[in-house]
């Protein structure tokens, strides 16, 4: 699927980066059913209908999609409120119809993306939970600073030394450390240590270097690839560690 | 003794093991992934790569959460 008018995160060049890609786009035909899935169901065929037909009946069918959109969002920021106490109602009010508004315009954008492999409910749930969930990150972190150096690296540090702490324990939290400073790039330090340890949001931290969630997530996913290569050559079976600590 | 909060910690910092899809490929299987997923068959075996994503990705794991309880929600009305 493209990516949508304002969704934060376009469709990057990702594929042969290591990340699988196990979608095969297809033209834009309508709501032709995906191979191995059901057809498509006779509610969403309805509503891609009425969305696609014009007149009152159009109107009507955006005005229900706005509705279902707006559920979707005022969902997503019920589950978040508790974690937002600083934000009042009339905000968290405005947010949701702001996320529903702009939920709206992707899903009549990507309409013929519709394939039929959920209901069409499902499918435009989705981008209503997505815009609310990117706006309350940003709002939670609209002010602050987004820390990009390794500030954390006191917890390792003091955990590494507590008495007691296994020799093996300590050797395997130094070679990350040198790993990170030695194996990664500038650009993949900062973004593995606001990411994995200092944990702003990529939503915050993609908006703050003007790239995407998902060029940022790859950069990630390098920086997390070649850190677990630096460790295996250092002698560390690391999955069997992370195994052994559970 | 190895700690708790230093497993979470590498393990956030080293991510999943096992091949994923990214962020893009994510939000597009996200649907289909998670009506499986309510209907009880194995969502992992149909969109190998997702669940790993979830695992390494908070932001596409928490919209994962949240698209999964609206529609067991709406199933259980």
């Amino acid at each position: 699927m493209p990516a949508a008018p304002g969704r934060p995160h376009p469709r990057p060049a990702i594929v042969g980066s290591g990340l699988v890609k196990s979608v095969t786009h297809r033209s834009a035909a309508a709501a032709e059913p995906v191979s191995g899935h059901p057809p498509v169901d006779q509610e969403s065929r309805a509503w891609l209908q009425e969305l696609r037909s014009s007149g009152a009946g159009r109107d009507a069918a955006v005005e229900r999609l706005h509705a279902l959109l707006l559920r979707a969002a005022r969902f997503e920021v019920a589950r978040r409120r508790p974690t937002l106490p600083h934000l009042r109602g009339n905000e968290l009010h405005d947010i949701a119809f702001e996320a529903a508004d702009d939920a709206l315009m992707s899903v009549l954008a990507h309409l013929d993306d519709f394939r039929g492999a959920s209901r069409f409910t499902t499918w435009a749930y989705k981008f209503a939970l997505l815009e609310a969930a990117v706006k309350l990150r940003k709002r939670a972190w609209q002010g602050r600073e987004v820390p990009l150096e390794p500030e954390t690296w006191s917890l390792f540090s003091s955990a590494a030394l507590e008495p007691g702490a296994e020799a093996e324990q300590s050797e395997l939290l130094t070679a990350v450390q040198h790993g990170i400073a030695e194996a990664l790039t500038t650009h993949q330090q900062r973004v593995l240590v606001a990411l994995a340890l200092n944990g702003v949001p990529i939503d915050v931290l993609a908006d703050r270097l003007g790239t995407s969630r998902g060029a940022l997530y790859k950069t990630l996913h390098d920086a997390r690839r070649k850190l677990r290569a630096h460790l295996a050559a250092e002698g560390f079976d690391i999955e069997t560690w992370l195994q052994e600590a559970r | 003794m190895q700690r708790p909060d230093l497993k979470q910690a590498l393990g956030r910092l080293l991510g999943p093991a096992g091949d994923e899809v990214g962020c893009d490929e994510c939000f597009e299987q996200l649907d289909r992934y998670v009506e499986l997923e309510v209907a009880g068959a194995d969502a992992d075996a149909a969109l190998p790569g997702l669940r790993a994503h979830l695992d390494g990705c908070p932001a596409c794991r928490e919209e994962h959460d949240s698209l999964r309880a609206l529609v067991s929600g709406e199933q259980a009305l």
